[in-house]
């Protein structure tokens, strides 16, 4: 522990020291009461503690506590988990958690009791992930109630919640859970395992943890969903995944994930399974679009402009033809005011944020081109793009593509279409390579396991979900039993 | 043989892209001519016959490996023992390197000759070999990962390639089998070039699951491969004349011009963009089998004989510099290829079942 140089080498010995040494802050209590034979002591930290809780359960309990010792108090109290502990280190480190510590004889024994305030915003609708369809509910920065949701939406014993503290100052608590038999014990296995040797600081949010538990860190691509949907949680955990809550942070972590899944938005599944898989697919095209429309223009102008048909090279010239860029400074000047932009919009509050997209949008896109520093054809294309990059139902996704196309515009102005295909194979043979939790990134697609494709770019209606995904290899292979076919409905028609 | 990891081994049905991807390289974007020279209207039937022989080198060489898992630096040390078994293993490195050399350096002439006709040989090489060693730092299944989108992604090309249909004669496939034996045996010689790659099977069988079940897919893979010659074949005989297919050097590319779309004129362009991921596999399998061949007859880790391989390759590609010696790399592992096929094959499969019936009978 580096961090607390000073605490470290002069570590209290007595509990005295440890009172002196933290009477430092203010909201530090040690309250003595030393009246004749009533004489008892009050440790605790005036900022954590529940002062209500404080007043009505305990201090008239120890006043009319007829008895000396902390085992009776102990007996007496009304308050669930007490304990009577010694050990200077456990109790500092109770104290931090919101304990009170009493203190009726002079000595080392306390007894600690949990009166911890627990403060927390009241539920809220997902703002980053939003949807039309389907319930309102995100996660907030409390564990407790994070727990509560969850295992309201599952109410199910085999539903394991696991808890480690992570993070050396911050003593994070971090749950895992799970659906026991549902997920596969070697991917339980192997988050416990790196979460136990996980060793840093301060765990400020979730996605500390997530970059932390990744297989591959320098990867672009998210391995893990951040999520603030509880629908989405219970779903994943319901595929086979586990899911990481962390006190202090409204996102959860989903894991493990392949690609696919990245481009899913759970509202799919609120949808009819032809609606859903249409708008899927138009997903997938969207995101590749918006990799490779500007790499393309980049490519196609600087070096292959006889792939235009002369009708379409003739618009494209007119209106290139007052710029005295070549493309790819064109493009990247146009890239860039976009990824200004959005950087602007997502610092500033929503309603200057607001502002600032039809100023940026509509005047500096029209000035623009009518000071012929980009050509129109191209606004149209980084619009388009740009508008394309945000249809990524995982945020985190969002920002992979839209930094994607950078290197890939570096590529096509030096090799142009030959050049976007060399990267197209990189990151290729990079997702091929890329595992989450140790499971292929690009399944089902490769390896290909086919059985699993009723819910991958398309999705299957409900009754052809029976099996659940190979991928994560639970013990549990369906979802439910057959059970016999039942005619919905009868026409003269079907009638013999 | 080392200890076999499951989770390292791929699915058997894979084989069929490797080995499609093994044998679909640049050939096919020239090869029409070649044949046509020997046998004229008849050359679609020369690869249907070049097809049926390399199911039966399939059919052989699985019989020569189906004695548990070994692949054939295995079976070389095992028949000829260390020293001689270590000449042959050697001999099929440097076979499978000519391989990574020419298909690489005749894609970059193909690249040269139509898109950057002053772009350096080195940059391309450099690029593809670097890629060609993340691949194989991932392990023989990223190898076949490549294998496999390396078939899927371009495969739309596919439907892209009966658009000279429209124009074509198909009287010019009249009339049928006028040239002899010797004609047709010519043909035959100068078509196996374009087949080669098979040979790939014999190391990478003991990365399969279930190796035996997996014979009817590799049958697969070279019946894929017939079937897209044939279909080049007959197309390119009914949409050139005689005269004008033995001037036309990238046949299956001038074809492609005459594809129509609202906003593409020039459609070679496309395809050779996407030939770049029907090319990689190539090298990568290629490079893979003789960093294998470093591996376990030098005895140096795959990791480092691999770029002892990837300078070699480089400096190779590099010194090749027209169009001329493109050709003559061409002719030569035609030459080597043809040799490697009519005679070794048959050697091993022979030797092999004789060695199984002196074996069992001691």
């Amino acid at each position: 522990m580096k961090w607390f140089k000073r605490g470290a080498s002069e570590k209290p010995s007595t509990l005295e020291e440890m009172v002196k040494d933290l009477k430092q802050s203010i909201d530090f209590v040690s309250y003595e009461n030393k009246e004749s034979d009533q004489s008892y002591r009050l440790i605790y930290f005036a900022s954590l503690i529940d002062p209500e809780q404080l007043h009505r359960d305990i201090l008239p309990v120890i006043k009319e506590c007829e008895s000396k010792s902390l085992e009776d108090l102990k007996g007496i109290l009304p308050i669930e988990n007490i304990e009577i502990q010694s050990k200077l280190s456990l109790i500092q480190e109770r104290l931090l958690e919101g304990h009170v510590a009493i203190q009726l004889s002079r000595g080392q024994k306390v007894l600690l009791v949990n009166i911890s305030l627990r403060k927390s915003r009241d539920l809220s609708a997902p703002e980053i992930e939003f949807s039309v369809m389907g319930p309102k509910e995100g996660l907030v920065e409390d564990l407790h109630t994070n727990m509560n949701l969850i295992r309201r939406r599952i109410p199910h014993p085999r539903l394991r919640m696991k808890e480690i503290t992570v993070g050396t100052v911050s003593k994070t608590k971090v749950v895992v859970a799970f659906i026991e038999g549902v997920a596969s014990e070697q991917n339980i296995n192997t988050v416990m395992q790196r979460l136990e040797d996980l060793d840093f600081d301060i765990i400020s949010d979730s996605s500390f943890i997530g970059q932390m538990l990744e297989d591959n860190s320098f990867s672009v691509f998210p391995q893990m969903i951040d999520t603030e949907r509880t629908d989405r949680i219970t779903g994943h955990m319901n595929f086979g995944a586990f899911a990481i809550l962390t006190e202090g942070s409204s996102n959860a972590l989903i894991g493990p994930i392949n690609f696919g899944q990245l481009l899913v938005s759970f509202e799919d599944y609120y949808l009819g399974w032809n609606i859903a898989s249409f708008f899927r697919i138009v997903r997938m095209i969207a995101i590749l679009a918006s990799i490779i429309a500007t790499p393309l223009y980049v490519a196609v102008l600087t070096y292959h402009y006889e792939l235009f048909p002369s009708k379409l090279l003739a618009t494209l010239i007119s209106s290139r033809s007052d710029i005295p860029f070549s493309p790819v400074i064109e493009v990247f000047f146009l890239e860039v005011t976009i990824d200004l932009l959005r950087e602007a919009g997502a610092r500033m509050p929503t309603k200057v944020g607001q502002t600032l997209g039809i100023v940026g949008g509509i005047v500096i896109g029209t000035a623009a081109v009518e000071a012929s520093l980009t050509s129109n054809i191209l606004l149209i294309l980084v619009a388009l793009s740009a508008l394309a990059s945000f249809t990524t139902p995982v945020y985190r996704m969002t920002n992979t593509i839209r930094f994607l196309r950078y290197p890939l515009i570096g590529f096509a102005q030096f090799l142009g279409l030959i050049g976007v295909a060399l990267f197209g194979l990189f990151i290729l043979t990079h997702m091929i390579r890329l595992t989450s939790f140790g499971n292929p990134y690009l399944a089902p697609l490769y390896p290909p396991r086919i059985k699993d494709w009723y819910d991958s770019f398309f999705r299957l209606p409900y009754v052809m979900q029976k099996n659940r995904f190979q991928f994560f290899r639970g013990n549990q292979s369906t979802r439910f039993e057959d059970k016999k076919k039942k005619a919905k409905h009868s026409l003269d028609f079907d009638e013999q | 043989m080392e200890q076999k990891r499951n989770d390292l081994l791929i699915s058997p049905f894979l084989i069929m892209f490797i080995i499609h991807s093994n044998q679909v390289g640049v050939g096919i974007l020239g090869f029409p001519r070649y044949i046509a020279a020997y046998t004229g209207n008849d050359a679609w039937i020369v690869v249907i016959i070049t097809g049926i022989i390399f199911q039966v080198f399939i059919w052989m060489m699985y019989r020569v490996l189906s004695d548990g898992s070994f692949d054939i630096i295995d079976l070389h040390n095992k028949w000829f023992g260390k020293w001689i078994g270590s000449v042959f293993n050697l001999a099929l490195m440097m076979y499978l390197l000519l391989g990574t050399i020419v298909i690489l350096r005749t894609f970059i002439e193909v690249i040269q000759a139509w898109m950057f006709p002053e772009l350096a040989t080195w940059i391309p090489v450099a690029m593809y070999l670097l890629l060609t060693y993340y691949v194989l730092a991932g392990g023989f299944r990223t190898v076949a990962g490549i294998c496999f989108f390396g078939v899927l992604i371009p495969m739309w090309l596919v439907f892209t390639a009966t658009a000279p249909i429209k124009f074509s004669t198909f009287s010019n496939l009249l009339p049928i089998m006028d040239h002899s034996l010797k004609e047709i045996a010519l043909g035959t010689r100068q078509m196996t070039l374009s087949f080669v790659g098979i040979d790939i099977l014999l190391l990478a069988y003991p990365f399969l699951k279930n190796p035996k079940s997996s014979r009817i897919w590799a049958h697969m893979g070279v019946l894929l491969t017939t079937l897209i010659y044939t279909m080049v074949m007959v197309v390119s005989l009914a949409f050139y004349s005689e005269g004008q297919l033995q001037q036309s050097i990238w046949s299956t590319l001038i074809a492609w011009k005459v594809v129509e779309l609202p906003f593409v004129e020039r459609f070679e362009y496309i395809g050779i963009t996407f030939w770049c991921f029907v090319v990689f596999p190539n090298i990568c399998l290629t490079m893979w089998g003789a960093s294998r061949v470093g591996k376990k007859v030098l005895h140096i880790k795959q990791k480092y004989f691999i770029f002892i391989l990837i300078t070699f390759v480089f400096i190779a590609c590099v010194m090749v510099v027209n169009r001329d010696q493109v050709d003559y790399l061409n002719t030569l592992t035609s030459i080597i290829g043809t040799y490697v096929y009519y005679f070794y094959i048959p050697f091993i499969f022979l030797y092999s079942t004789i060695w199984r019936k002196v074996t069992r009978r001691i």
